[in-house]
């Protein structure tokens, strides 16, 4: 690397070297200077005029327009160098001295080269350059060559780089929009055709399948080969994706509706036709609506023989198929297990207690559920699930382990024991509810007072008028007048009765309203 | 100097209009893909949820319907009895009279049976006067209160149908509007789905009924407008509500929720200071000030879009209707976007700040002036003689065919999601607006946009001398009173 910037360097030191040789020459011969002033005809600001010791004639005198001066007589200044010659040869018998003229002033040789050299510096003046020769050895060369354009672009769009990629996306654009309303008929068409068809399947299913579920019985179904599922239904068809797909819809539409045997019989088809095998690939696709529709179908079909499968799925990142899977262990499993629940890692959603709600109410009669096992939960959604289960069931007999939870309950699990305790009347939770009453929390204390109303005791009664007298905002002021008037009609009247309080007036009238009982 | 100046001064408008054409593709462009990701995954979830549960289920939030009413003594029974219909569990109604002039109040009061009540009126969030809570001694109606109050505007209706309010949600809609049975079940769900945050409002889309049949409260069959500007707004909420919000919502960025049919969570409404009644946008600067609440407590949230079909309005056909209407819509939006305008590019509001802040300000505040000065810099081209044809109609193109993939684009989410519209015929009607639209109907909405900006320069519609208590910093009350005067 090095070498090569030397070697470069030298380069450039011959090269300038040159050049100042070339320059040197130049400006060393005066004759050598005016013939190059002469075949460069004019330089900015450079004239020429003659200067005569002895006075000419009257014929030079109008041709040069001569001027008399203390040292002689000076012609008239000359632009054009080209004419110094001539001018020369017709001065030449009075003897004249050449003298430059830079702007107005006589220049010697010196100031001359300086002021070519500047020229030079500022490329207003170019060593070599002959203009007549320049314009005709152009032209001849110009004409020698055959012309190449710079860019071999056909087309003016395709020179001009900006319009090319503006007319690139307003085809794109145009290509698109010619496609999205090409396809927007295509899919409406396909759509209609689609919905049509599958109207067309579940006529074609729904008679063989009535027909086999009201001729044959259960063990009739269970020995259905696949023969005689071609023999009711097209063989070309039931190959189909949609046309199962349909059947699977029909089948879980008409289990919902049916009971008893009927539902028995369509679990049978629903194996024998093979339609299980469609569930269980879902359920191990990787799309989460692929396995979360296998878990409704596992859920509706009652597939206990793929509980295994989705267990798989309890604790899946995935909000619907968790949540799915969780309601479906829930409702196929003979024994109810709510380990997957109390093990929960991901926060319990108020969509996900509906829907385990539903089913808990409707399995909790005729399965053990051990619904304790949630107050246990490491996860405080879970807790807080198991404490709603307790006052939507109404299962006093957990009340017991409610309390062992309230002993270190959050804020939030305490409002939500405090609307248990006052759902289920568990008036022996007074101390826990006095207690609450009393909390910094406002939100706690509001729901207790409220409850207290309903459960308390005398020093309910009392922490209450203490809470009155101190007068609290309006929300508090009236729940507390409410329970007031709940635990003792006479305390409530005491304290309200002829007050001048404009509030307390208005929320005296409120409470007594019977058609605001409960706002 | 000064020639030199203009011509600078014309590079730098070119380089600024192709950036903003360019930058207006590439922005359509995201929010076509956003939104189709967003719908194909509402409709997969769609197909897991059973509503029939939420309505008797102990766990599903209670929710409290406010309609404001002013001067609605037509249809007031009808809408009231359609409220009632719905099918939910927990919900009450709460109709407004904001200081009707006709008989709005006594036709309600005769209808349902009605009786003053004491209701002790507590305004957490200041309103004009309440002259009385009406209760109905009939229990068929329990779940019906009238409020009659002094006239105070929508919003100041609303925020007294919240202070009186018993339920966790808040459903403030239109009164005139028709909902599906079903509609607060569906609304309902993204408060209830969400573990990690907080749903802080849901909103609708709003269908339009005009031409439609409706039976029960319901639409029965869906027909186009008659009219070229009906169709047109057809088109203009297909892509308002399937694409616009549908996309903000993918990347929580929605900031405004249609007035006429929004839930929201009513501890946070309130901790807010409710409605504004001082602006004309009260419906878009709620959301706002939810969400900058929410952004300066540091709160996980979400503000949730439902796509599916739940409410219908009729909408104007008549130019001089229309046009006060948008003019209105502009003159919110930049009430919203001037009394918040400490969120614009401010880091501390995060996506919200940065992204769906800027985008409003650009492409709805600033968009009629944009256009305006998209004109008139094409005819100084013309007049200083460096207009060049053919850029002008190539780009010309390029936007035109952007407007029309767009507005196919939300077609096509109709015709995928809810096919309402089966006529081929009403097909083949929207497809010829959408072609005439960027021609015919968009300079016209251009221009009331710019007349809503002239409208608020001039102070029509302003914020008003009076402050509400409802801001929480003093630098928002400094904000309102620079735009005042005050």
């Amino acid at each position: 690397m090095m070498r090569r910037v030397q070697l470069l360097s030298a380069l450039f030191f011959l090269f300038f070297a040159a050049k100042g040789q070339e320059l040197d020459s130049l400006f060393g011969d005066s004759l050598q200077l005016q013939q190059e002033l002469i075949r460069q005809q004019t330089v900015a600001n450079l004239s020429f005029q003659f200067r005569l010791l002895e006075e000419p004639d009257s014929g030079l005198d109008s041709l040069f327009h001569f001027q008399q001066t203390d040292s002689g007589w000076v012609s008239e200044k000359e632009l054009n160098w080209a004419k110094l010659d001539s001018v020369y040869g017709i001065l030449a018998d009075y003897n004249p001295r050449l003298e430059y003229v830079i702007y107005q002033e006589i220049a010697g040789q010196n100031g001359l080269k300086n002021y070519l050299k500047t020229l030079i510096r500022t490329g207003d003046f170019v060593p070599g350059y002959y203009p007549d020769a320049n314009t005709v050895d152009l032209v001849l060369e110009a004409s020698k060559d055959v012309f190449q354009p710079l860019h071999e672009y056909k087309l003016r769009i395709l020179a001009d780089y900006k319009l090319f990629w503006v007319t690139v996306i307003v085809l794109f654009f145009l290509i698109t929009a010619a496609l999205m309303i090409t396809s927007m008929l295509i899919f409406k068409s396909r759509r209609n055709k689609r919905e049509q068809l599958k109207k067309e399947y579940d006529e074609l299913i729904i008679e063989p399948l009535t027909s086999l579920l009201f001729e044959k019985d259960l063990e009739e179904i269970k020995q259905i080969t696949k023969s005689d599922i071609i023999d009711l239904f097209p063989e070309k068809l039931f190959a189909k994706p949609l046309f199962k797909q349909v059947m699977i819809e029909r089948i879980i539409g008409l289990n919902k509706k049916m009971k008893g045997d009927f539902k028995d019989k369509l679990k049978a088809f629903y194996k024998t036709a093979g339609l299980m095998e469609i569930t269980r690939r879902n359920l191990e696709s990787n799309r989460w609506d692929l396995i979360t529709t296998g878990l409704v179908q596992v859920n509706e079909m009652d597939l206990s023989e793929l509980l295994q499968e989705v267990k798989k799925h309890t604790n899946s990142s995935n909000f619907h198929v968790r949540s799915q899977s969780g309601a479906t262990l829930l409702n196929v499993s003979s024994t109810v297990n709510l380990d997957f629940l109390r093990d929960q890692k991901y926060p319990l959603s108020e969509w996900q207690q509906l829907n385990y709600l539903r089913i808990i109410k409707f399995v909790h009669n005729t399965k053990s559920l051990e619904l304790d096992k949630l107050f246990a939960s490491e996860n405080p959604s879970v807790r807080l699930f198991g404490i709603k289960l307790v006052r939507m069931l109404g299962r006093l007999d957990l009340l017991a382990g409610l309390r062992e939870l309230s002993e270190k309950a959050s804020d939030e699990e305490k409002i939500e024991l405090l609307e248990t305790y006052g759902t289920t009347g568990a008036h022996m939770e007074v101390d826990f509810i006095n207690a609450c009453i009393q909390s910094a929390n406002p939100e706690v204390q509001l729901a207790a007072v409220k409850v207290a109303g309903q459960l308390g005791d005398e020093r309910s009664l009392q922490l209450i008028i203490e809470l009155f007298a101190q007068n609290p905002d309006f929300e508090l002021k009236k729940s507390l007048m409410r329970s007031m008037k709940l635990l003792d009609s006479e305390t409530f009247d005491r304290y309200t009765q002829d007050q001048y309080s404009e509030e307390i007036i208005q929320l005296r009238a409120h409470i007594l309203d019977p058609l605001l009982t409960h706002v | 100097m000064y020639n030199f100046l203009f011509y600078f001064l014309i590079e730098v408008f070119g380089v600024l209009f192709m950036i903003l054409s360019f930058g207006t593709v590439l922005i359509y462009f995201i929010i076509m893909v956003l939104s189709a990701l967003e719908m194909r995954d509402f409709r997969r979830k769609n197909r897991f949820a059973d509503y029939q549960d939420i309505i008797t289920s102990p766990i599903a939030p209670g929710v409290s319907i406010i309609a404001p009413a002013f001067n609605e003594q037509a249809n007031i029974v009808q809408n009231a009895q359609s409220l009632l219909s719905l099918h939910y569990g927990k919900f009450e109604v709460i109709i407004v009279n904001d200081g009707s002039k006709d008989s709005t109040l006594q036709q309600l009061v005769d209808s349902f049976e009605l009786v003053k009540t004491a209701f002790a009126y507590h305004p957490e969030i200041e309103t004009q006067a309440v002259r009385g809570v009406y209760r109905s001694s009939n229990t068929s109606f329990r779940r019906l209160i009238v409020i009659d109050k002094e006239n105070g505007g929508k919003a100041d209706a609303l925020n007294a149908g919240i202070n009186v309010a018993s339920m966790e949600l808040l459903a403030c809609i239109d009164v005139d509007c028709i909902l599906a049975n079903d509609s607060i079940t569906r609304m309902v769900r993204p408060f209830m789905e969400e573990t990690n945050r907080k749903v802080i409002a849901v909103g609708g889309v709003i269908g339009i009924a005009n031409n439609c049949d409706v039976k029960d409260g319901t639409v029965t069959q869906y027909r186009i407008p008659e009219s070229t500007l009906g169709r047109f707004q057809v088109i203009e909420y297909f892509r308002a509500f399937l694409m616009g919000r549908m996309a903000w919502s993918r990347v929580n960025g929605l900031m405004l929720i249609s007035g006429a049919f929004g839930f929201f969570k009513k501890d946070l409404v309130k901790a807010v200071g409710g409605y504004f009644p001082k602006t004309v946008g009260e419906d878009m600067e709620l959301v706002v000030r939810m969400r900058r609440y929410m952004e300066e407590k540091n709160q996980k949230y979400r503000v949730a879009f439902v796509p599916d079909p739940l409410c219908w309005t009729e909408v104007p056909e008549d130019e001089a209707v229309l046009s006060r209407q948008r003019n209105r819509w502009m003159r919110g939006t930049i009430e919203t976007l001037q009394l918040h305008r400490k969120i614009g590019l401010n880091p501390r509001y995060g996506f919200f700040g940065m992204i769906s802040f800027s985008f409003w300000t650009i492409y709805e505040k600033l968009a009629p002036i944009l256009e305006l000065l998209g004109i008139a810099y094409t005819l100084v081209l013309v007049i200083i003689g460096d207009f060049s044809a053919v850029y002008f109609f190539a780009l010309l193109t390029m936007i035109y065919l952007l407007s029309l993939l767009i507005s196919v684009f939300s077609i096509l989410y109709e015709q995928i999601s809810y096919n309402n519209y089966k006529d081929k015929k009403d097909l083949r009607r929207l497809i010829w607006i959408i072609l005439i639209e960027p021609f015919v109907l968009h300079p016209k909405v251009v221009f009331w946009g710019l007349q809503g900006h002239l409208d608020f320069i001039m102070g029509k519609g302003g914020w008003g001398k009076m402050i509400r208590t409802g801001f929480k910093s003093a630098e928002d009350k400094k904000n309102i009173q620079t735009q005042t005067g005050a």
